[in-house]
Formats: C-alpha cells, structure tokens, sequence
C-alpha cells in the first residue's frame, strides 16, 4: 500500500473519532436525557465559527470579529458561546416534546446556518475561511500533520468516553435515564424535570462547542455548508445502529458507519461505474439501518449491556460487586458482606 | 389536625364536573380510603392534589400549611407526599434496585457536580440508599429480583415495587392509586399487612382501590365518591350497609349482602 492511502485511511479515522464524539454527546442529550436534538448541526456550526473567527490571524481578511486569540482560549470560548446558543435554544424548545421539540431544534439549526451564510460580515458568508491554523502544526516536523491530528481526536473520544462513563453511571445519569421514560412518575417523586433538561442541553452544548475545531481542523477550511443536516444525520445513525443508551455503542456505530461509508468510496472501480459507487454509501446506510432495526433494534451494543452486567435473578450480585468496587474506591471494605445471600 | 385537608375542590374538564366540590381530610396514622365506581373522579383528586391537575377551586392544606394552585407535581411531593400510579410503568429500562435507588436519592446526590467528582462524592450516599432498598424488597418479597430490568417484571411485582419506590422517600402521606388491581392473592395479604404496618408506624395513607374486601379490610375511614361528589362517609361499617353504596355496588334491588 502505498503511504497515500495510508494518509486516506488516517483521515478517515479522524472523521471517524470527531463523529464518535458528537454521537456520544448526542447520547447523553437523547440516548439518555430524552431529548431528540435534531439541531446538532447548528450548535458545531456556532462552535466551529466561533472557534476560527476568534482565533484565525485576521490579515488579508476584512471581518468584524478577529480578536486573534490563541487557540486553547478560542477553543473554550466556543464551547463557552455554545453553551449560552444552546441554552436561548433550549428555554422555548424543551418545553415541546417528541417530535415537535425534534422539529424545532432542526428548524434552529437552519436558522443558524443562513445567519452564517447572510452576516458575511463576520463569517464572509458562502466563501467561509480557509486559512486555518492547526494546533502543533510545527511541533512535529517529521510526520504528515494527519497523525498529529488523530493522536488529537483518539485523546478526545477517550476524553469524552471517559466523561460519559462517569455521568452515566452517576446518580445523575441514573436520574436522565428514569425521566427518559417516565417523566411523570419522575415528578411524583420529587424530581424537577425541566431544569436537568436545560442543564443536559446546555452542557452539551459546551462538550459541541468544545469539539466543534476538530472538525474544522480535519477539513482544513470552514463554509456554511459543512454544516448542513447531514452531519446530524450521520451522528444519529451512528448512535442508533452503535446502541442509544449505551456508553460504548456510539464509537462502535461512528467507526463501522463513517469508516466504512468513507472506505467504500476508494474501491477502485472502472470510470463507467463511478456513479454507481458514488451513491452506495447512503444505499449501504439504508439497509444497515433497515437491518439493525429489524434484528437489534436496540443496537449492536443495547443499553443494558452498559448499566445491568449479568442481569438475570442474579439476587444483589450486581449490587455486591458495586459495593465492592465503590469501597474499592474509597479504600474500604465492602460493606456487609456478611450480612447479604 | 388532619395531615392533608382539602376543603371545597372542583375541577371540570370542559363541560364535565370531574371533582364537585369535594372535601376530604387523611390524618396520620390511619388509612383514609376513597372508593368509588369508575369515573367518580377519584383519581382526579390525586392528580389536583398532587399538582399534575391544576385545580379551579377549593383550598389543599398539608400539615397545616396552604398549598398555592399552581405548586408543580415535584414540589408537591417534596413536602411528603407521595403518591402511585395506576398502570405501574416505572422506570422501565432500570433494574428494580435502581428504581429504588433513583426514588430514595436526593437532589444534591443527583447533582452534575457530584456526578463529576466521581463514586467518592457520591458513592456514601447511595451506600445508605441501597441498604434501605434492600430491607424494602426483601419484605415486599422483590430481592432476588434486584437487578432485573423492569421492562422483565411482571405486572404484580411492579405493583409492588411501585408500592417500594414510593416508601423509600419516607413520605408522611402515601397516596396509592389501586394497589391492589392486578396483584394475586397471596400477594394482598402481604400488601394489606404491610399497609397496616406502615399506618401503626405514623404514617399517612389515603388509598384508591375498586377491591371493596380489600379496601374495607384495611381502611380507618372511608369516602364514597359517585359522579365527581362525595356521596357518604364513615368507618368500614358504615359504609358497608350504607344503601347508597350498595346501590352503586350492587345495583338497585339486591341488597343481600
């Protein structure tokens, strides 16, 4: 294989950990918090302008925002403004449920994209920016700067899985997981709904807005354009076929899904079947999705598997070996051992 | 002085008076029962009660302290009291233990920031709230089922755990909607003892139920609701050879029992 491909398939798995990132925050917001964002592109829309607006070296370009930041401000000063997007979004919208709320955060996220396109004087509308600065760009003279990028993003998607793993199996994410399904029985007990909602929503907005320069780092430029549905999309269908609700599932769906679908398009084939090859990558989503939906419709990794390990009648093993390992923690014992069978 | 008093409350849904005027008090440390044929309205009166109606008129006072009309349903039962659903749904993707352990946790441990500092921060916490889990199932008879998914019950043991979930909070008013339907026999009797436990221990219990031996076996003091109105009052007795409630139990002419 020549180092061509090689560099391709690097690419790839950047594409691949950026869009395993967005799923699993997709998760944390509608895998577990119930809310069916269908927005998701206009939060990484914001993030990703906010990132390169403030950090992008302002010469040659006659824009009314170019503070010319360092990129680690920049890049927390767009989950920061993402954050804030998310939450003006969520006041009106997480009132509406199922689909209308799915209908509305869409319809945001179009709006998001015209006011990019339109208020070209602080994005330079349809032309969008090009000239971007990598973070270690130099550092590693020696290497094609597709590696030092997916050293990035593996660090990212181990980042973020690690942070999901800790809020999904905290009380926090055991109390989305319950109002997900009933959030009725959840008030009943004493739970106020609305305002997790909005803390959900809001927090993933900072995690999207904090990942959105990935993204622009991978394709190197910035337009309206990279924002469109699709990339929503695809970070649905990831999740759905990787497993809503499980912690794993949306790196697994994000690898298979956007690896393969990326892959595909370098099968070498005669020209009179370009055309052909072109449109299977959405042919090949349809009937995975179709599949999946059939046979495993929770998933390739359910929910279960991540939060009830050998849940049968097990009769508090589970609960033992929690107590273990949350004594583990805390450097004790388990505590009662004894008194449990 | 009564635990939870409701003077005067109406509540229509468009034309239709669902509750009429109704007044009602639960005390603590008995068993108040509201019975009544289908559509009299009584599971109207939990849901004002409890905020998931909101009310047109009529005042609720708990434990002495007014409750405004537009208090919301989490509020509500921060204050002690707790109520059950009829189709009890849970939270269907958790395991019984953590149905439980979602229920008996307060806000603070359920916090983002908590959740972010890990196990230490919160790992004390739901410790404690196990523990009491595990004293509740294994009276209701629940804990070899500990951590099977609900959506893996059956329609009995949910009823029981609905029963469980609601005990954890340590509620001064229990409020069951139909705790019986759906349970097998067996199951009553310890559900009925259970009841009568937790009434002797101070607790407050205002309870529907369609299963009139059941009802009058375990209630203190009974209200009849017929048509969104109280229609008759009093002990168990009482109210078992109260015509009216024949009347609407066994229909016009058949007074036998």
């Amino acid at each position: 294989m020549s180092s061509g491909w090689i560099l391709y398939a690097v690419g790839v798995l950047n594409l691949v950990g950026f869009y395993a990132i967005v799923a699993m925050v997709l998760n944390l917001e509608a895998g577990w918090g119930g809310m069916w964002d269908l927005g998701l592109a206009g939060l990484l829309g914001v993030g990703g302008y906010f990132y390169v607006l403030s950090t992008v070296d302002s010469s040659g370009l006659d824009l009314n925002f170019t503070p010319g930041w360092p990129m680690l401000l920049g890049i927390l000063g767009s989950g920061i403004v993402t954050a804030f997007v998310a939450f003006l979004i969520g006041i009106p919208t997480l009132r509406l449920r199922g689909e209308y709320f799915l209908i509305t955060t869409f319809a945001f996220a179009e709006m998001i994209r015209q006011l990019i396109i339109n208020e070209s004087d602080f994005t330079n509308g349809t032309l969008g920016i090009t000239s971007i600065d990598r973070p270690f760009a130099t550092t590693f003279g020696g290497i094609k700067y597709e590696w030092v990028l997916l050293g990035i993003t593996v660090l990212s998607v181990l980042a973020i899985y690690l942070l999901m793993r800790r809020l999904g199996h905290a009380p926090y994410g055991r109390n989305m997981r319950s109002f997900r399904d009933n959030e009725t029985l959840a008030l009943a007990l004493g739970k106020n709904v609305t305002r997790r909602r909005i803390q959900i929503f809001v927090l993933a907005g900072f995690l999207l807005g904090i990942v959105a320069p990935l993204y622009v780092w991978h394709i190197r430029a910035i337009v309206p354009s990279m924002y469109g549905p699709d990339i929503t999309f695809t970070a649905w269908t990831a999740l759905v076929v990787g497993g809503i609700g499980s912690i794993g599932g949306s790196i697994l769906g994000a690898l298979l899904l956007v690896g393969f679908t990326q892959g595909l398009l370098f099968i070498p084939v005669s020209a009179e079947y370009t055309n052909v090859l072109s449109a299977m990558p959405q042919l090949l989503l349809g009937i995975a999705l179709i599949l999946i939906m059939r046979w495993r419709p929770d998933g390739l990794i359910p929910e279960r598997f991540s939060f009830t390990p050998g849940n049968r009648g097990s009769g508090g093993r589970f609960l033992r070996s929690r107590a273990a390992a949350i004594g583990g923690l805390l450097g004790r014992g388990s505590p009662e051992q004894s008194g449990r069978s | 002085m009564a635990l939870l008093e409701v003077e005067n409350l109406v509540k229509s849904f468009g034309g239709l008076r669902a509750v009429d005027d109704v007044s009602l008090s639960a005390e603590a440390g008995k068993v108040t029962a509201l019975i009544g044929p289908n559509g009299a309205g009584k599971t109207t009166v939990f849901n004002v009660v409890t905020g998931f109606d909101l009310r047109d008129s009529g005042a609720i006072r708990f434990d002495d302290e007014p409750i405004p009309p537009k208090r919301k349903p989490w509020q509500v039962a921060r204050l002690g009291m707790v109520r059950t659903f009829q189709t009890p749904v849970g939270f269907p993707k958790l395991t019984v233990l953590e149905n439980l352990e979602v229920s008996g946790s307060e806000g603070s441990t359920e916090s983002l920031r908590e959740a972010l500092a890990g196990p230490r921060a919160w790992g004390d916490e739901v410790g404690k709230v196990d523990r009491r889990a595990e004293e509740l199932l294994r009276e209701l008879g629940l804990w070899e089922r500990c951590d099977v998914v609900l959506e893996d019950l059956s329609v009995g043991e949910n009823k029981l755990l609905e029963f469980a979930r609601q005990l954890i909070n340590d509620p001064r008013l229990l409020m069951l909607d139909e705790p019986a339907s759906g349970v097998d026999p067996a199951a009553i009797g310890r559900l009925s003892s259970l009841i009568r436990r937790l009434r002797d221990q101070g607790l407050g219990l205002l309870v529907i139920d369609h299963n009139l031996s059941f009802i009058l076996g375990i209630a203190d003091y009974v209200y009849v609701l017929a048509e969104g109105a109280v229609i008759a009052e009093g002990t168990p007795d009482e109210i078992a050879r109260h015509p009216r409630v024949l009347e609407i139990y066994l229909g016009k002419g058949e007074v036998a029992a």
